[in-house]
């Protein structure tokens, strides 16, 4: 096993194409801040729901937090461009 | 529905608590209320979050009564949303101390035996809120002794305790050594089978349950120490708390006042300072027991501000609702009995 990573290891280093290609890192990059949202969105989308059981007025306001963590994907696609 | 396995749902219940909370009776609430009739107490709360059950009980009952059940009724009904919301280990967490109805309704029933009232009036002051089911509830309503009333809890945590307390009562004819074996089963029970190495969530139950033991000890010691009665304070001591230990308390019990310094060095002092104040001031036990509640209470919301999503709002919640039944109570009661606006306003326990 050790030995196939040092293989691996030094045929990454020697070959001149990066091991992961650029438009890969960036679609990486966008899943994973999705990701991340999502997570957030959880905790405050439960949060909301609560907050609007008890009160329907607290809808929109339970939206606008609730997609707040949107951003940050919005945020990471620009690295779809960059690239 | 709740389960016992999966994760908590701190969010969703704690934004439902917190919501609750706020629309509980404030300071502005409770005076107007005091300057009402009983009649128009009853008409409040019908505007009220109490409307449901002021009209599902209001061609039964009238008057106070009415009130009473009432409240009793929306305080079972908001208790059981708790266990409906809360999943996992928040379920566990809140359900251990919503046995406190249980004993609750294990001492109505033994007093119910004790002054033979009858079983409808039993009933009416039960609060279906913890874990007894229908059947144990209608086998205790249906005990006409002592010794009936204790086999009816057979298989709950209060059954081993009563037993061994009931000689005591026969020897005397006193319900004290009863109601004291359901509280100390009930707060012994409350910190049983927690992990050895509590992670933080668990931490948080036990910080809260042992300042209300702390709490709990607290008054039994006053109570005692101003009562100058000749017991036991061991008899009265509740494990768990970090204030005292089981010597101290009862060492304690004969000095009042040094039993009012060792509190103010206590990490309760700094919230407990006007309590004390209070009782050197007054003297008088009611005004202490009550600013004992307050300094609980706003501790119990200290901690909920500290820890957002923990267990701690869910308990804090549980304490304001139960101090505003006991308030509104208060009120209706003192009205009744033609008691000037002061005397009630220092009934109150007011944050």
């Amino acid at each position: 096993m050790l030995e196939l990573i040092t293989a691996f290891a030094t045929f990454v280093l020697q070959s001149s194409e990066p091991a992961i290609p650029k438009t890969a890192a960036a679609a990486l990059a966008v899943g994973l801040a999705a990701f991340g949202a999502g997570y957030a969105e959880r905790g405050i989308g439960a949060a909301a729901v609560g907050a609007i059981a008890e009160d329907d007025d607290m809808f929109g306001r339970g939206l606008i937090l609730t997609v707040l963590p949107e951003t940050l994907v919005i945020l990471a696609l620009v690295t779809i461009f960059v690239v | 529905m709740s389960t016992k396995q999966g994760g908590s749902n701190y969010e969703y219940v704690t934004a439902r608590v917190r919501s609750r909370r706020s629309r509980l009776f404030d300071e502005d609430d409770y005076r107007k209320l005091t300057r009402m009739g009983t009649g128009e107490i009853a008409r409040f709360m019908e505007e009220s979050e109490y409307e449901a059950e002021m009209n599902a009980l209001g061609s039964r009952h009238g008057g106070v009564d009415l009130i009473e059940y009432a409240l009793n009724r929306n305080l079972a009904a908001n208790f059981d949303d708790l266990l409906r919301w809360a999943d996992g280990r928040l379920y566990d967490y809140v359900a251990r101390y919503l046995r406190k109805f249980d004993a609750w309704n294990v001492k109505t029933t033994l007093r119910g035996v004790y002054s033979e009232a009858d079983r409808t009036d039993v009933e009416d002051d039960f609060i279906r809120a913890g874990e007894f089911t229908e059947k144990q509830h209608s086998a205790l309503l249906d005990a006409a002794s002592m010794e009936e009333a204790i086999a009816a809890t057979r298989g709950t945590m209060f059954h081993g305790p009563l037993e061994a307390a009931l000689e005591v009562y026969e020897e005397s004819d006193e319900l004290v050594p009863l109601e004291n074996a359901i509280d100390r089963a009930f707060y012994g029970h409350l910190l049983d089978g927690l992990p050895e190495e509590p992670d933080r969530p668990t931490e948080l139950y036990i910080e809260f349950l042992r300042a209300e033991i702390d709490f709990r000890n607290l008054r039994n010691a006053f109570r005692l120490a101003y009562s100058g009665a000749d017991m036991d304070p061991a008899d009265y001591f509740i494990d768990g708390g970090r204030l005292f230990g089981e010597g101290d308390l009862r060492q304690l019990a004969q000095t009042p006042d040094e039993l009012a310094a060792r509190v103010r060095e206590s990490p309760y002092g700094d919230d407990l300072d006007e309590a004390l104040d209070a009782l050197e001031r007054a003297r008088s036990l009611i005004g202490f027991e009550n600013a004992l509640d307050a300094a609980l209470l706003e501790y119990s919301e200290q901690l909920s501000s500290r820890y957002p999503l923990s267990v701690c709002p869910v308990l804090g919640y549980v304490l304001a609702k139960e101090r505003e039944i006991d308030n509104i109570r208060a009120i209706a009661r003192g009205r009744e009995a033609g008691l000037s606006e002061e005397e009630i306003q220092n009934e109150l326990v007011i944050l």
